[in-house]
């Protein structure tokens, strides 16, 4: 029950965050993600960083699940940090041990890279966090409508998408039903170097994905058979509003990425 | 084999706003060569249960004994070859390109030699009506046969204790026919089946003793006769018990029939008797 958690859930909290409108919270996590990255000094890193937090704070999720979410990007930011620290040879030595030196100047990039990527990742989970898979793909898809002109196929993205977080929890499960089934002829999955381990997960992923085409062969049909022709057309039940605090959200995002950039 | 549960209890996902107290203290035996029914309803533990049987699950609270051994000091290995456990709808853990390579992969993982997993994966084979699948692949299979290749599988391990969690859902009635003669097979052969089953009427073909499981407890236990009589209610006895349970009364020379076969000698008596 906890699958997908880590991947980035939506938690239904009430919160002003998330009563905003996807589009725009798309467009400012965008908008937070780039000025993460185009901000070099330490005054405007600390301001994005400070409304990053704070926005945190005002999703009201608790902030296990941004810890969670953080998990699997742990190992690139801790080896992201040792490079740094012990291969960069900028500034005054701080600490020298052996061959290992550290200078002031590596531990202060490794740490700014580190949480570069921490925000990044903080913020993604904020968005994904906030916004019911729904609204997200719904989103995506008016965002990238403009480009259908160029017959780019956005509702068949957004769809995609909406199919694909969908099914996450579902073949999670029956992965583990699965393993639970090899496991009781004798499968063991634990034991042996790499390569024989990768090897005993073949009874595994063989028929995973074998269910997984199943899967999508029924959905296709339970999706024609009511009707579903593709986006032409279509209605929502659910429309998306683009109201004055949506507009007022996104240019908050410009100002202090702006304003992160200046400083 | 002997496996034997004391007041076993599971809790899943343990102090998450998630968990689930699936068995509340579960005392119950599998016998020697006997095939153990277990029925009750959705969400009463039955599938829970089962997975303690060869410690795929193990019991946060309370212990399985293994022939009065503590499971949990055996090897798992060891463990899960003498408790063979068939998963609802097992086809689908099918994967290998050939049905023979299928059954033979826990032969195989078992350390057998070459010829005796061959001859084993025959044998199973040719028991479950599917010799002559062998060189097929399983995914080009019918439902049917599928079911019989996966159930060959856990099979061809020669478990001392096989256990079918709705070995029979969802399949054409020969072949749930050919199933349930199997199983009964090897039952008289010396393997104890516990068979788990929210279909009575299955149940009560093929059981020598009938567990009700009720939310994560044993209701009830003993022979079929037994407990099936004690409840001739439309949700709680096959189809046999609840013709015969109204008749009782006024004709108590009728027996307790449980299986079909014997209902219906009952019923024929009854009625050459009034003539």
């Amino acid at each position: 029950m906890t699958a997908g958690r880590t991947l980035g859930q939506f938690y239904p909290v009430g919160s002003p965050l998330h009563e905003l409108d996807a589009r725009a919270k798309i467009l400012a996590t965008g908008i937070l993600a780039v000025g993460l990255f185009l901000v070099d000094s330490a005054t405007g890193f600390l301001l994005i960083a400070a409304a990053i937090v704070s926005l945190v704070v005002a999703s009201r999720v608790p902030p296990g699940i941004f810890l969670d979410s953080l998990k699997p990007v742990a190992l690139i930011v801790a080896l992201t940090l040792l490079f740094q620290v012990f291969f960069s040879r900028e500034g005054a030595t701080l600490l020298e041990w052996g061959f290992l030196q550290v200078h002031e100047g590596g531990l202060f990039r490794g740490l700014f890279l580190a949480s570069r990527i921490l925000l990044l990742v903080s913020t993604a989970a904020l968005l994904t966090a906030t916004t019911a898979p729904v609204e997200l793909a719904d989103g995506i898809e008016d965002l990238l409508s403009p480009l259908e002109r160029l017959r780019f196929p956005a509702h068949e993205l957004a769809m995609m998408i909406t199919i694909a977080l969908r099914f996450i929890p579902t073949l999670y499960e029956e992965a583990q039903k699965i393993t639970r089934a090899q496991a009781a002829r004798g499968a063991d999955f634990a034991e042996g170097g790499p390569i024989r381990r990768a090897r005993a997960m073949l009874p595994v992923l063989v028929p995973l994905t074998i269910g997984a085409f199943r899967r999508a062969d029924e959905l296709a049909e339970a999706m024609e058979s009511r009707g579903y022709r593709g986006g032409e057309g279509r209605t929502r039940y659910r429309e998306l509003r683009f109201r004055a605090r949506d507009a007022l959200a996104l240019a908050i995002a410009a100002l202090v990425v702006v304003g992160g950039i200046l400083l | 084999m002997r496996v034997e549960f004391q007041d076993v209890r599971h809790v899943y996902a343990p102090g998450t706003p998630f968990e689930v107290e699936a068995l509340r203290g579960v005392s119950l035996a599998v016998e020697p060569d006997e095939v153990l029914g277990i029925v009750g309803g959705t969400g009463s533990g039955k599938s829970t249960l089962v997975q303690h049987l060869n410690l795929l699950l193990e019991p946060t609270g309370g212990r399985v004994l293994v022939d009065g051994v503590d499971a949990r000091t055996l090897r798992r290995s060891e463990l899960r070859r003498r408790v063979g456990l068939v998963f609802q709808f097992p086809e689908a853990a099918l994967f290998a390109p050939t049905v023979e390579e299928d059954v033979a992969f826990a032969p195989r993982r078992l350390g057998m030699d070459e010829d005796e997993v061959r001859q084993r994966v025959r044998q199973t084979l040719e028991l479950l009506g599917a010799g002559h699948l062998e060189q097929r692949s399983p995914f080009a299979l019918s439902g049917g046969e599928k079911r019989r290749v996966a159930i060959a599988g856990v099979l061809a391990m020669a478990p001392e204790v096989l256990v079918l969690d709705e070995p029979a859902a969802g399949l054409d009635p020969a072949t749930r026919e050919d199933l349930l003669g199997v199983v009964r097979a090897l039952g008289d052969g010396g393997t104890s089946v516990v068979l788990v089953s929210h279909d009575l009427d299955e149940v009560a073909e093929v059981a020598d003793r009938v567990c009700v499981l009720e939310e994560g407890r044993v209701r009830a236990v003993g022979t079929p006769e037994e407990v099936f009589y004690a409840h001739p209610e439309a949700s709680q006895a096959p189809t046999s018990v609840r013709v015969v349970a109204p008749l009782k009364e006024e004709y108590p020379e009728i027996g307790s029939p449980v299986r079909f076969e014997e209902t219906l000698a009952a019923l024929k008596g009854l009625l050459e008797g009034r003539r």
